[in-house]
């Protein structure tokens, strides 16, 4: 994590800031997990698999509750400045963020569930290549964040732009097959709301790119398309 | 009397009032202090606080007029204002430093052994080994063991506070009642000793009057917000300075105080 070797002379901070950064890093590790294990259970209807996601993101809920209090506790007691501050600032919203995407996990879980049930085939496999790719952007977001990795933090965006492109032809192909789809129809329906998840958690990753930067070199560049007039004409 | 105590409050304080001649300054306090756990004093100048800790060594009594009129307070089950309490040994078991340190003009390991001296303490030995333990417990071994017999007062302010608290502690008192320590310090110096603070609680009961809030939320388990002379409240401190469930000390602890 980013440069809070030195310790401080009052022990106590040190321990309770090891004790948020632990427990994010354990967040960041189960919330990988669920979503790997999520897509799992989608593609090899394996419905023990997606129950066990259901079940565990209790455990990323009560993360993300107890890294608030830490980062309450710390606030409120210790005053941090600087390299501190924005450490607890950006556990709360990696939490934050965190909480969110092991959300999603827990919609392809329930969404794979359906798909287990139901006697109609349906090819689970369209999804992949947007899994293959949140995977990448989520994992890549997590490393900039420990590693203290600013330029991986905000080079996210074009992968996340490619994600985008991607979903938006898996959504066009999955409607596309919509209408005569008859009783595929709802099975088709589940894909295309796994879809929408995995471009979501790209969208969340991001995020945590801009968050790493924010710790390791106190800039904040979100929106930042927006500020600049060239990066704006081009999108119009 | 035996006075066997299971409590683990190590000092009990029981409808204490206090005046000074016919000024009552101190309302009807009662509260536990728990043993070997930091607890802090927090409040306006002229609550009280300062009053309230000094009557648990009794230094109060050196001020004339100034008296318990009603209550108790216990040290480890034992009624300090029993007519058989022998004064120097409660002050010994209960220790005080204050806001400005008062090295005596001494040099520095006579500082420390002085309270062993008077104890009749006289093996060297021993005096040399009470000395090193007490200045490693209040860390400032390290910067002093080269300069051991030189002036007190040689010392920067921080140290010349850590050498106080050096004092209190090698005589072993079972409770450590500190005045605004830090009130003299800068910042750094101040963490210091708020560190020496939380390593001490494993030993010692610490009792802390400060004016400095974000000092009792860094160093303390418990707070007790005095206002004119009252308890207002008082609970582990991290739930009076996150959800005080007084409006008093919601106000003084925000900085809201009408």
């Amino acid at each position: 994590m980013p440069p809070m070797n030195q310790q401080h002379i009052f022990h106590e901070l040190d321990k309770t800031m090891n004790a948020l950064k632990d427990s994010v890093l354990l967040m960041a590790s189960l919330t990988r997990q669920n979503l790997e294990r999520s897509v799992n259970a989608l593609l090899n209807r394996d419905i023990d698999l997606a129950r066990s996601v259901i079940g565990d993101d209790t455990e990323v809920d009560e993360l993300e509750m107890k890294i608030d209090q830490i980062g309450m506790d710390i606030l409120l007691r210790f005053h941090p400045v600087a390299t501190d501050l924005r450490l607890v600032i950006t556990s709360m919203k990696m939490a934050h963020n965190l909480e969110r995407i092991s959300d999603h996990a827990v919609n392809i879980a329930k969404r794979a569930k359906k798909i287990c049930k139901s006697s109609e085939a349906i090819e689970t496999t369209i999804i992949e290549p947007l899994y293959t790719k949140a995977e990448k952007l989520l994992r890549d977001a997590l490393l900039a964040y420990t590693d203290a990795n600013p330029e991986l933090g905000q080079g996210l965006k074009p992968a996340d732009a490619a994600l985008d492109a991607e979903h938006k032809q898996v959504i066009a192909m999955l409607s596309g097959r919509l209408e005569n789809a008859g009783p595929r129809a709802e099975n088709l329906l589940h894909l295309i709301f796994v879809a929408r998840s995995l471009e979501r958690i790209g969208d969340l990753s991001v995020n945590i790119g801009e968050d790493s930067v924010f710790l390791s070199e106190a800039r904040d560049i979100r929106h930042e398309h927006r500020k600049s007039p060239e990066a704006g004409e081009s999108q119009d | 009397m035996v006075s066997e105590s299971t409590e683990t409050a190590a000092v009990r304080i029981e409808n204490l009032r206090f005046a000074y001649g016919e000024k009552q300054v101190l309302h009807d306090v009662t509260m536990d202090i728990p043993a070997r756990q930091v607890t802090a004093f927090i409040g306006p100048s002229g609550c009280g606080k300062s009053t309230l800790i000094r009557c648990i060594n009794r230094i109060n009594d050196r001020i004339p007029s100034a008296r318990v009129t009603q209550g108790s307070i216990l040290v480890h089950g034992i009624d300090i204002h029993r007519p058989d309490i022998h004064l120097q040994e409660l002050r010994r078991r209960v220790g005080m430093v204050f806001q400005k340190y008062n090295p005596f003009a001494k040099s520095i390991y006579e500082n420390v052994v002085y309270g062993l001296r008077i104890a009749g303490v006289k093996k060297k030995s021993d005096l040399d080994a009470a000395a090193e333990n007490a200045l490693r417990s209040a860390a400032l071994w390290d910067e002093v063991k080269d300069r051991l017999h030189t002036s007190a007062f040689g010392l920067s302010g921080g140290q010349q506070q850590r050498l106080c608290i050096a004092r209190v502690i090698a005589t072993e008192p079972d409770i450590v009642l500190m005045d605004e320590p830090c009130a003299a310090l800068d910042p750094l110096a101040t963490l210091k000793i708020e560190e020496l603070i939380t390593s001490l609680k494993e030993k010692f009961t610490i009792v802390i009057v400060t004016h400095n809030m974000s000092q009792a939320t860094r160093c303390s388990d418990r707070t007790a917000f005095m206002y004119l002379g009252n308890l207002v409240e008082y609970g582990p401190t991290m739930q009076i300075f996150e959800k005080p469930r007084e409006k008093q000390t919601e106000a003084y602890i925000t900085g809201s105080f009408g």
